[in-house]
C-alpha cells in the first residue's frame, strides 16, 4: 500500500445523470420538497388516526 | 420451526458465507480499509442504508411501534437534510484530500493530539455501540434456539469476529446487498401475513383505527416539551445533527463515500437514502402498530423474551400473572370488538365510552406486563428485561410459512452479522490508521503488516463488543440504545469537523480543549438532566465551536505542524 491513496480525477461539477435533473442543485430540491411532503403527509396521518 | 427451516436456514448461510469468502479471497490493505474502489452508486446506497437499515433495524424498530407507537419516525426528520448538506459540504471534501479515514483530516487541518481525539470518540461511541448491536444476532438466535442470551452472545461474537477479519468492509459491501434484498422480501411477506391474520372482525382499516385509538399512530408531534423523547423539533434539529454527525464523521459511513467509484456515484447513493428512509421506517414502524393489534387476538406469551422467562418464572407468582395477563386480554379483545361495533353505529357517545373501556382494558393488559417484568427484576437484578426486540422474532418464527421462517431468520442473522462487520472493520481501520501508524509511523509502508493489524484490532474490538454486551445492562430497546450512544458522543465529534471545515481562524489546541469540555459538559447534562436524548447532538457540536472561538480568542496563536495557524 502507499500512504497516500491515489487522488480522486473526478471534478466536483460531475452532473447527476439523472433523467430531469441537469443539476445538483435540482436534486436537492427535489429531496428537500419530497421530505416536506412526507412530513405533511404524515401530518395529515396523525390527524386521521391519532 | 420444522426441518424444512432448518434445511433452508442452513443452506442459506453456508450460501452466503461460501459467496463472501469466494469474491474476497484476495484483499489488499487499500480495499479492506477503504472498499472496492470500483464500488457503483447502487452498492454504495444499498450498503450505507444496509447499515442504517440493518438486522436491528428490522428486529428492534417493530417492537419500538409494538410498544411506544409510530412516533419514532420523527427521529429521522433530519436525515434527508443532513444528508443533502453531506453531499454538497462534506463529500466533494473528504473526495479532494484523499484520506483513508475522517480522521487524517482532523490531523492535516489541526495536530495530531486533536486527530487522536476524534478518532478516539468515534471508537468510543462505536465500540460501545458494538456492544448492544452485538444482542442483534444473539436475540435471533437465543429466539430460534430457546437459549440463554448470555451464552448466545458469546458464539455470536466468535462468528461474528471471525466473520470480518477473515472478509474486510468488501466483503460487508457485497453481501450486504443481497441480504437487504431478502429481509425486504421477508418484510413484505411478514407484513402480508400480519394483514392476513388480521382479527376478522376488524380487517386492515379497522385494525389501523383500533392502533390509532390505543395511541399507537401518533407519527408526528409538535410538542415543545423539551422532555419529550420525539417532536417534530427533535426530529428536525436533534436528528439533523445526529445524521450529519454520523452520514458526515463516523468512519463506517465515511469509508464508503472515499471507496466509491466517484463523486456523483456517492451523492446519487446518498440521495437515494434520503428519499426512501423515511417512508421505509414509518412502514416498519406501522409493521409493529399492527402487531400490537394482532397480539390483542393472538395468543402471545407475557413476556416475549421466553429463554429468561422461563430461566426465572418457576414458582407461583409467575403462573398467576400468565394467568391475569391471559384474563386482561379476553377483555381487550372483547373491548375491541365492542368498540368497532360502536364506531359504526354513528352514535358518538357510545363511541367514545366503548373508547375509553377500550383504552382503560389495553392499559390493564399493558400493566401485567410490566408487572411481569417487575417480577422478574425482583427475581434476578442482572434479568433482562427489555422484551420489545423479541416481537418482531416471535411473529416470525410462530406465524410465517415454513420455509419462509428459515430463509429470513438465515438471513437476518446474516444481515446482523454483516452489521457487526461493518462496524468492527470501521473499527479496526481507524485504530490501525489514527492510532497503531501515529505510534509506529515506520510500518506505514509494509502493507501486509497493516493488514494483520487492521484485523487484530478488528478481533480486539470484537472481543470488547461481547465483553461490555455480557457485563453492561441497559434499559432501551437496541434502537434507542443505539441512538443515545451516538447521540451523546456524536455532537461534539460533529463540532470538531465543522470548526475544521468552516472556522479556519481556530487552531488545534483550542478546537481540542474545547472538545473535551464540551464532551464532559454532554455527559454531566445526560446523567442529571430530564431532556430528549436527541438534543444532546445539538448541544454537544455548538458546545464545541462556541468553545473552540472562545478559547481561540484567549489561546496564543502558534504557527507550525502541531498548531497550524490559519
Amino acid at each position: 500500500m502507499t500512504s497516500t491513496p491515489p487522488r480522486d480525477k473526478q471534478p466536483d461539477t460531475e452532473p447527476p445523470g439523472v433523467p430531469g435533473f441537469g443539476t445538483w442543485r435540482a436534486v436537492y430540491l427535489f429531496v428537500f420538497g419530497w421530505f416536506v411532503l412526507v412530513v405533511i403527509l404524515l401530518t395529515l396521518f396523525t390527524a386521521m388516526y391519532a | 420451526m420444522n426441518a424444512a427451516d432448518w434445511i433452508v436456514m442452513v443452506a442459506s448461510l453456508v450460501g452466503i458465507a461460501a459467496y463472501g469468502s469466494w469474491r474476497t479471497r484476495h484483499v489488499r490493505l487499500n480495499t479492506y480499509l477503504r472498499g472496492e474502489s470500483s464500488t457503483g452508486w447502487g452498492t454504495i446506497g444499498l450498503s450505507v442504508m444496509a447499515t442504517q437499515a440493518s438486522a436491528i433495524t428490522y428486529l428492534s424498530i417493530p417492537g419500538q411501534g409494538f410498544e411506544s407507537g409510530i412516533g419514532f419516525v420523527q427521529n429521522y426528520f433530519g436525515l434527508p437534510l443532513a444528508l443533502i448538506i453531506v453531499c454538497a459540504v462534506f463529500l466533494p471534501m473528504y473526495r479532494r484530500l484523499n484520506v483513508y479515514t475522517a480522521y487524517q483530516f482532523l490531523g492535516n487541518r489541526f495536530d495530531e493530539k486533536t486527530r487522536l481525539l476524534g478518532a478516539g470518540l468515534f471508537m468510543l461511541q462505536r465500540g460501545l455501540a458494538a456492544g448492544v448491536t452485538i444482542y442483534a444476532p444473539a436475540i435471533i438466535v437465543s429466539t430460534v434456539l430457546g437459549w440463554r442470551l448470555d451464552f448466545v452472545i458469546v458464539a455470536t461474537g466468535l462468528l461474528v469476529i471471525v466473520y470480518t477479519v477473515t472478509g474486510g468492509s468488501e466483503a460487508v459491501a457485497l453481501t450486504q446487498r443481497w441480504q437487504m434484498a431478502v429481509i425486504a422480501g421477508g418484510m413484505v411477506t411478514a407484513l402480508i401475513v400480519l394483514i392476513v391474520r388480521l382479527p376478522d372482525g376488524l380487517g386492515f382499516t379497522g385494525s389501523v383505527a383500533a392502533a390509532g385509538a390505543l395511541g399507537k399512530l401518533h407519527a408526528v408531534d409538535f410538542s415543545l416539551d423539551p422532555s419529550r423523547r420525539y417532536t417534530v423539533w427533535t426530529g428536525v434539529f436533534g436528528g439533523l445533527f445526529l445524521s450529519l454527525s454520523y452520514f458526515g464523521t463516523d468512519q463506517s459511513q465515511v469509508q464508503r463515500y472515499i471507496g466509491g467509484a466517484s463523486l456523483r456515484e456517492g451523492r446519487l447513493g446518498l440521495m437515494f437514502n434520503a428519499i426512501l428512509k423515511i417512508p421505509m421506517q414509518f412502514v416498519i414502524l406501522m409493521l409493529g402498530a399492527l402487531l400490537f393489534v394482532f397480539y390483542q387476538f393472538a395468543p402471545h406469551p407475557v413476556f416475549f423474551n421466553r429463554a429468561e422467562w422461563r430461566r426465572h418464572a418457576e414458582d407461583g407468582r409467575f403462573r398467576a400473572i400468565e394467568a391475569e395477563h391471559a384474563a386482561a386480554l379476553a377483555q381487550t379483545q372483547s373491548a375491541i370488538l365492542a368498540w368497532t361495533r360502536a364506531r359504526g353505529s354513528d352514535d358518538a357517545a357510545r363511541e367514545a365510552t366503548a373508547r375509553a373501556a377500550m383504552v382503560a382494558a389495553s392499559d390493564r393488559a399493558q400493566a401485567i406486563r410490566a408487572e411481569a417484568r417487575a417480577a422478574l427484576l425482583a427475581a434476578d437484578p442482572l434479568a433482562r428485561i427489555k422484551d420489545s426486540d423479541y416481537v418482531f422474532i416471535t411473529f416470525i418464527v410462530t406465524q410465517l410459512p415454513h420455509g419462509a421462517v428459515g430463509l429470513l431468520v438465515a438471513t437476518m442473522f446474516a444481515a446482523a452479522l454483516s452489521s457487526k462487520a461493518s462496524e468492527l472493520a470501521a473499527l479496526g481501520s481507524t485504530t490501525t490508521i489514527d492510532f497503531w501508524r501515529h505510534f509506529r509511523p515506520l510500518a506505514a509502508a509494509d502493507e501486509a503488516r497493516n493488514m494483520r493489524v487492521a484485523r487484530r484490532f478488528t478481533a480486539v474490538w470484537g472481543v470488547f463488543a461481547v465483553a461490555f454486551a455480557l457485563f453492561a445492562g441497559f434499559a432501551e430497546n437496541l434502537i434507542e440504545a443505539i441512538n443515545i450512544l451516538g447521540s451523546i458522543f456524536y455532537g461534539v465529534l460533529l463540532g470538531l469537523f465543522l470548526v475544521a471545515f468552516f472556522l479556519r481562524r481556530v487552531g488545534g489546541s483550542a478546537v481540542f480543549f474545547a472538545a473535551i469540555a464540551a464532551q464532559t459538559l454532554v455527559i454531566v447534562m445526560y446523567f442529571s438532566l430530564d431532556i430528549g436524548y436527541l438534543w444532546y447532538n445539538l448541544i454537544g457540536c455548538a458546545a464545541c465551536v462556541v468553545l473552540s472561538l472562545a478559547l481561540q480568542a484567549i489561546l496564543p496563536r502558534r504557527a507550525g505542524p502541531g498548531g497550524r495557524a490559519p
